[in-house]
């Protein structure tokens, strides 16, 4: 993967991008708008990082112009402002993904991956889904492991439908209650947890190898390639 | 009406009208001794006078002279004079306009008095008389007397003036104090009420000292000041915590990832531990952004926008997302059938407020337990609003900490601070609720606990 960061704070830059490239993602950075500008306009990225305030040209206008000028890639706005307002507000600019300030790599990463997975994925009409020998009928709603059907709660289904869509990916529990749930929230206790190993216990129990794993202090990834 | 006469006011100006008039009281008589002293010498000196003249008349002029005398004063002066006894060693009268026979009181230094019935305008008028009895020689005793009735008269009117006085200032000072006591009386229930809306509700609002006079407005001026402090104090210590966790957020949020880093390069036996301590920095982070959050909830103006949520979707999303905890629990998670309802608001906030509520109810309901989330129509401030209730048949806590518990940090018991939780659960439920113009209230679920959420 390779992405574009804009960033004028060299600290917070120099440790994101070492994290990216320790990660396998390969890392450009930037720090005023306008030589970000610039950068994007003329090479190619998988996703934009852009952090709000950044000297020169804000992080929002910047991604409004690039996306005027006809440029699609996927942009991730990095901010300290995290109202419901400050969020809505971003993502109308043109930005596909909003995260605030101070946030955990692991979030970073896994946000990417989707974000560049969905930029590669989009226009996909498939009415099937299929990780090994789990497989998602989209049109009937049912799902099936190794041709057993497994009955599924609607809840549960979105769940693995959500999982599924990226698979192979670490996918964290605020973007899976941002995007399962539609809520943007912070649990008091992992309330997620007990979705997942329910749905795990139904998609698992009884089969050799686990598809449904859960990656310490980040998230889940559903399998069953790994990293 | 009791209220007014109970008032200090009211009660200061009636012992000031009784000490007036107390006062009024004896100036008043104190003059009118002065005045009977005074007219009490004169007519006694002219008394003796006049019993110097007659004896001089009498060694002149024998009794005859004495009666041509006294039948001369009784010509020349008609009104306020002197009268006259003249009587004999067998005390017979031989001159003089006084009848026999009346009865005497005696003074000492032989001064007398007497009640006599005048004729007076043709009327019969009882008069009081001063008197000196005098021997004049050759067996003979003279009476002289005259009347007082000029002083007693007098008297009369400075007491029925004093009396009709009295009366008028004490009735006019009591009415005026009863007004002027209800007008200190609301100002002052005006200062009380307002303190009271201002510490209740919203700390920021101020007294409107302009509209008032005097001392009502510098007490209020003082008071404004008073708030201003409490205010800026309140501030001092939200802020302090708030840049805590402010600042400490961002090298905590570092650390994390460096330890998460760490994490992956351990080889697999040494990973336990770092583990653990990702897990207190999450804590720790997730306890940081619920203090910022809560403040500026707290700190910024309340929602003014327009979004309607969908009530109660939002609240079977919520139920739905916590029933497999409850499960977990062994708590039964009960939704009574909603009606429907939407709210002006934030989805995200008040999905977090239920949340955090209905969290705490499963936390503290023990197995076996139950959970029953309601949602009835209510009017908030005669408007319609909406009532949702989580009760729990947990432990409960006791009224004496209701109100505590909506602090931030504030753990009620060792049993329940046993339980996982940062204590700011219903401090974000309860800004929340204020932020969309609710509000939180606890009840007694006689066993366990009842949150009222009360929103417009």
């Amino acid at each position: 993967m390779n992405v574009l960061l804009v960033e004028d704070d060299e600290g917070v830059a120099r440790f994101i991008c070492s994290e990216l490239e320790r990660a396998g993602v390969a890392c450009i950075h930037c720090v005023d708008g306008d030589e970000a500008f610039t950068t994007a306009r003329d090479q190619a990225f998988d996703v934009w990082i852009v952090d709000r305030m950044l000297p020169s040209r804000d992080g929002l206008s910047l991604i409004q112009d690039l996306r005027e000028s006809g440029n699609e890639t996927p942009a991730l706005i990095l901010s300290a402002l995290g109202e419901v307002d400050d969020r809505v507000q971003g993502l109308r600019s043109g930005a596909d993904d909003y995260l605030v300030k101070p946030f955990a790599m692991e979030e970073l990463l896994a946000r990417l991956q989707v974000l560049s997975r969905r930029a590669a994925s989009s226009g996909d009409g498939s009415t099937r889904l299929q990780v090994g020998d789990l497989v998602m009928d989209l049109l009937r709603q049912e799902v099936s492991r190794q041709g057993q059907p497994l009955p599924l709660q609607p809840r549960e289904y979105k769940l693995l439908e959500y999982l599924m869509r990226h698979a192979g990916q670490v996918v964290t529990r605020a973007m899976l209650l941002e995007h399962v749930w539609g809520y943007n929230f912070d649990p008091q206790t992992n309330v997620i947890d007990v979705h997942v190993s329910r749905l795990r216990q139904k998609i698992d129990r009884g089969f050799d190898v686990p598809l449904l794993l859960t990656v310490r202090g980040a998230g889940y990834r559903l399998g069953p390639e790994s990293d | 009406m009791r209220e007014v006469i109970s008032s200090l006011t009211f009660r200061y100006i009636a012992k000031y009208l009784l000490v007036l008039s107390a006062t009024v009281f004896l100036v008043m008589a104190g003059l009118y001794l002065l005045f009977s002293y005074n007219y009490f010498r004169q007519l006694s000196a002219s008394i003796v006078e006049e019993q110097q003249t007659l004896e001089l008349v009498y060694r002149g002029q024998g009794l005859a002279g004495v009666s041509q005398y006294i039948n001369d004063q009784r010509e020349t002066q008609l009104l306020d004079r002197f009268h006259y006894l003249v009587s004999d060693q067998a005390g017979n009268k031989v001159a003089g306009d006084l009848p026999e026979g009346t009865s005497y009181q005696e003074f000492e230094r032989g001064w007398l008095g007497f009640e006599l019935a005048l004729l007076k305008w043709g009327e019969s008028v009882e008069v009081d008389f001063i008197a000196r009895g005098q021997d004049l020689g050759g067996g003979y005793r003279a009476i002289i007397a005259r009347s007082f009735e000029q002083a007693v008269y007098q008297g009369r009117l400075v007491l029925a003036t004093l009396v009709r006085t009295m009366v008028v200032t004490i009735l006019l000072g009591l009415i005026g104090g009863y007004f002027a006591a209800a007008r200190s009386l609301q100002r002052v229930e005006w200062l009380g009420r307002e303190m009271g809306r201002i510490f209740r509700g919203n700390p920021s609002q101020r007294l409107d000292a302009e509209r008032e006079k005097g001392q009502v407005r510098e007490l209020a001026q003082i008071m404004n000041k008073m708030l201003d402090q409490t205010e800026s104090l309140m501030h001092g210590v939200r802020s302090v915590s708030d840049n805590i966790a402010h600042d400490l957020r961002t090298p905590l949020s570092r650390m994390r990832n460096q330890l998460s880093q760490l994490h992956q390069d351990l080889p697999a036996g040494g990973r336990e531990d770092v583990q653990q301590l990702i897990a207190d920095c999450d804590s720790l982070l997730t306890s940081f952004n619920a203090v910022l959050r809560i403040s500026t909830l707290e700190s910024g103006s309340r929602y003014a926008g327009a979004t309607e949520v969908d009530l109660r979707q939002l609240l079977e999303d919520v139920v739905e997302l916590y029933e497999p905890v409850a499960q977990e629990c062994g708590v039964e998670l009960q939704l009574a059938s909603l009606p429907a309802a939407s709210c002006r608001g934030e989805a995200d906030l008040l999905f977090q407020m239920f949340a955090n509520v209905l969290d705490n109810a499963i936390k503290y309901t023990p197995d076996g337990g139950a959970v029953r989330v309601e949602l009835v129509p209510t009017t908030v401030d005669g408007a319609p609003g909406h009532r949702v209730t989580i009760a729990d048949t947990g432990p409960g806590i006791s009224a004496e900490h209701w109100e505590d518990v909506f602090r931030r940090f504030y753990r009620v018991e060792p049993s329940r601070s046993s339980q996982p939780g940062h204590g700011l659960g219903l401090s974000m439920a309860q800004a929340i609720a204020h932020y969309h113009g609710g509000k939180v209230d606890l009840q007694d679920n006689n066993p366990g606990l009842r949150v009222l959420i009360t929103l417009p």
